[in-house]
């Protein structure tokens, strides 16, 4: 049951809003709970024509040859679409947002780089004779050798995964390995402190099992542009994803969407429309690709694995004087979103608590295996558990209450947080103690009294001497080298395009609209 | 080429269907057939079906007991004459997988599934089959060493004498998600008693190996023997003997043979 504590910040908070603690009735809840809610997959269109790819059965491995002859003389089979046939087969998701590197082909060509990634598209009239046309296909692979953990992937000597991060960790800013905090001197404070604790937490990937898996329809409509029923839960993220690796203006695009049978971050990665779209456009027929259940689980992308290590120095009075933290995202063979998930962890450290040392490098890291998206919170909640995890056994450390252990590190308003910004707005304290309330769980006097916006600031709101780090020159990559790595250097031009597909071409009426200079705060300012 | 599906009024027209076509498969309640052919399963092209009543019959009055293959796990939830095979059916699936999963699919269910199965095997149950040559009583056992060569067979029923006591006969699955869950390892036991003397002991195990298995070594631990501390610790002690498990998603073969024992010290000694 809901229960608004309005008496807590009564004096912050405007009580004559319209919405916020008031029922409301949610727009789509009708069409769901009477069955009459439109998904992508209920339009069934004439002529429809249904799309299945090759995945690789190898996690790392060069493409020697890929023999599709006997597929394409396969029954009902109307197009087969390789790698040399998507417009521009290189793309990086939040490259829309100019972040990162162009690095994941739609169709793997000279080596695929985790289990099931896609090789070869096959358009046929049934799904039956899609599978069947599948099973003709062959492909014929060099495995190499393969990394499947964060720390092995940063090892001198380790496989490169992907040679557009040769040393198989995200590049920051063009530059740096990882996304670096550092506030006072967390080293020394460790040295000083009554009590040093060093853990180590591993996450494992999560599935967002969505009841309707990943797909879409996309049928030739007038004008030359196309119309396309789809899944995903990020609409014109995806028109724009489709518009740049079809290399033709989002306004070709008219997405339908909006209803998402489950989402929960599964369904950004725009993983079928580019191909359903192609299929579409190559054939002039509707086309509709939809995963099957296992492609979804296997091969959709889940929450990344996380390997986080975190190192505090604790007084015996329970005060935390230093947190030393190295987490590694495994983002699998492509970026897909996790370099934005280490900048959302690095912005978060060291958790809602005043510490006035704190040294954090979190990497984002290339492995064979999967690719890794968003999630619920992604960034955060692996972080977030291992620190509460920490919190549980320092207070344990120090004899501590573990509700009071959490009060006494809180931070307040007026403090210094480790990005030198002061914290506003802080309701840690009060959480607590109305958690310790609900759970009927003693917490003592002086803790009940304690407020966010009491004794914070004053010394809390120093910034501490941070020691200068010698920034090492960023060391060419020492790492195992195939022949299908690119030089080494510091190329930041994404690798030309493959030739445009072969006939029939798709329409492309104009240049595309992409190449304007954005700024972010968190990305910098970066031409494409 | 387009899967063909075919539905017979006989169960010896399917049959002879079944063991003429390679690539011919039983749909019973569909939900491994279905899935199959939902993730592409190409080596199905055809599917046979027969509206036979004696494939959906169930016989539960007297002591022996005959279930039709085609009987679904929510039929026999509804059977207050099978209530000894209550628990094992309830653990299968959801309610829309018991209101369409069968007995006789549950054969040939490989892991994680085929939960109902190892209690059949406990019970020591005769598989009544239909091949291209008339028909004959399997012993279920042998039937599930030979289960890959089954194919072209059509299951018609199964049978088995009912427990003599209630508590003769335990059943347990192990799964991480409750009540849906695949199997991390499933038991079932009969314990007859005879003058507080254990008289034909059958242990029967799931995903210990690629297909249900019986745990000899354990029955040997306990036959002859009253169901006391020492007999049930030699039993676990001798649970994990003469089994293959598999690695899963699930579990690991070591981890399986780790919990088998300590799951047969609870099923042996009544703990939850």
């Amino acid at each position: 049951m809901l229960e608004l504590r309005k008496d807590i910040f009564a004096d912050e908070r405007d009580d004559n809003l319209k919405e916020i603690g008031k029922p409301t009735q949610r727009q789509d809840m009708l069409g769901h709970v009477t069955g009459t809610s439109p998904y992508f997959n209920d339009h069934m269109l004439q002529g429809m024509l249904h799309l299945k790819v090759v995945r690789s059965t190898h996690s790392h491995a060069r493409l020697r040859r890929i023999d599709t002859s006997e597929a394409e003389r396969a029954q009902g089979v109307r197009r087969i679409i390789r790698g040399a046939d998507v417009p521009v087969n290189l793309n990086t998701l939040l490259s829309l947002i100019n972040f990162g590197k162009d690095d994941e082909p739609s169709l793997a060509v000279d080596k695929v780089r985790y289990k099931g990634e896609p090789i070869v598209a096959i358009v046929a009239d049934s799904e039956r004779e899609a599978f069947e046309a599948i099973a003709k296909v062959k492909i014929d692979y060099e495995p190499l050798a393969t990394v499947f953990d964060v720390e092995d992937a940063l090892k001198p000597g380790a496989p490169v995964v992907n040679e557009v991060y040769p040393r198989n960790t995200f590049t920051y800013h063009e530059t740096y390995d990882r996304q670096q905090l550092r506030f006072g001197d967390a080293d020394r404070a460790l040295a000083t402190a009554d009590h040093v604790l060093e853990q180590r937490y591993q996450m494992s990937p999560i599935e967002h099992a969505p009841t309707e898996t990943n797909g879409s329809i996309a049928a030739p409509d007038t004008n030359g542009r196309y119309i396309v029923y789809t899944s995903t839960q990020a609409l014109f993220f995806s028109v724009d994803t489709c518009a740049k690796i079809l290399d033709v203006p989002s306004n070709t695009f008219h997405f339908i969407g909006g209803t998402v049978g489950g989402g929960f971050g599964g369904k950004v990665d725009t993983l079928t429309e580019p191909l359903c779209i192609l299929g579409a456009m190559l054939t002039g027929r509707p086309v509709r690709y939809v995963f099957g259940r296992e492609e979804e689980m296997q091969y959709g992308p889940p929450r990344g694995a996380e390997r986080i290590y975190i190192k505090d120095g604790v007084m015996r009075d329970g005060r935390i004087v230093a947190r030393n933290i190295r987490a590694y995202f495994d983002s699998g063979a492509y970026t897909r979103l996790s370099s934005y998930a280490a900048v959302k962890c690095a912005a978060h450290l060291p958790g809602p608590y005043t510490i006035p040392n704190v040294h954090g490098d979190v990497y984002c890291v290339f492995t064979n295996r999967t690719p890794a998206t968003a999630m619920r919170g992604f960034g955060v909640t692996a972080m977030d558990f291992a620190i509460e995890c920490q919190m549980d056994k320092l207070a344990h450390l120090v004899g501590m209450d573990p509700m009071e252990f959490r009060i006494l590190n809180a931070y307040r308003d007026g403090d210094m947080k480790a990005h030198r910004r002061e914290a506003k707005n802080t309701a840690l304290i009060e959480c607590v103690q109305v958690a310790a309330e609900k759970a009927k769980w003693p917490i003592r006097e002086e803790f009940r009294r304690m407020s966010s916006r009491k004794d914070g600031g004053g010394a809390r709101a120093a910034i501490p001497a941070t020691p200068p780090e010698s920034h090492a020159p960023v060391a060419a990559p020492s790492q195992q080298r195939t022949t299908y790595d690119r030089a080494p250097v510091a190329t930041r031009e994404p690798p030309p395009p493959p030739p445009p597909p072969s006939s029939p071409t798709p329409p492309r009426p104009n240049a595309p609209s992409h190449g304007a200079t954005r700024f972010s705060s968190v990305f910098g300012t970066r031409r494409r | 080429m387009p899967v063909t599906v075919r539905t017979f009024t006989s169960s010896g027209d399917a049959a002879a269907a079944l063991s003429s076509d390679r690539s011919a498969r039983y749909l019973g309640g569909g939900t491994l057939v279905m899935r199959a052919l939902n993730e592409g399963d190409i080596s199905i092209s055809t599917i046979v079906r027969a509206s036979d009543h004696a494939l959906s019959r169930i016989e539960a009055t007297g002591s022996r007991v005959t279930i039709g293959a085609g009987v679904t796990f929510a039929r026999i939830l509804a059977e207050r004459d099978l209530a000894f095979l209550h628990a094992p059916a309830r653990s299968i699936g959801g309610p829309a997988v018991r209101n369409m999963g069968t007995v006789g699919g549950n054969l040939f269910a490989p892991n994680p599934y085929g939960d109902f199965t190892v209690a059949l095997l406990a019970l020591d149950a005769m598989v009544s089959v239909q091949g291209g040559l008339g028909s004959r009583d399997i012993p279920i056992e042998e039937f599930l060493q030979g289960r890959e060569r089954q194919t072209g067979t059509l299951v018609l029923s199964i049978s088995c004498q009912k427990p003599g006591q209630t508590d003769a006969f335990r059943y347990r699955k192990i799964a991480r998600i409750k009540p849906k869950g695949g199997s991390v390892i499933t038991l079932a036991a009969h314990l007859p008693v005879n003058g507080n003397r254990i008289v034909g002991a059958r242990i029967a195990l799931g995903s210990m190996a690629p297909t249900q298995i019986r745990a000899r070594a354990a029955e040997r631990a306990l036959e002859g023997r009253s169901l006391d501390a020492a007999t049930i610790s030699a039993a676990a002690a001798a649970a994990a003997e003469g089994t293959a498990p598999g690695d899963n998603a699930l579990g690991s073969a070591w981890y399986r043979r780790e919990i088998v024992g300590v799951h047969l010290r609870r099923l042996l000694s009544g703990q939850e």
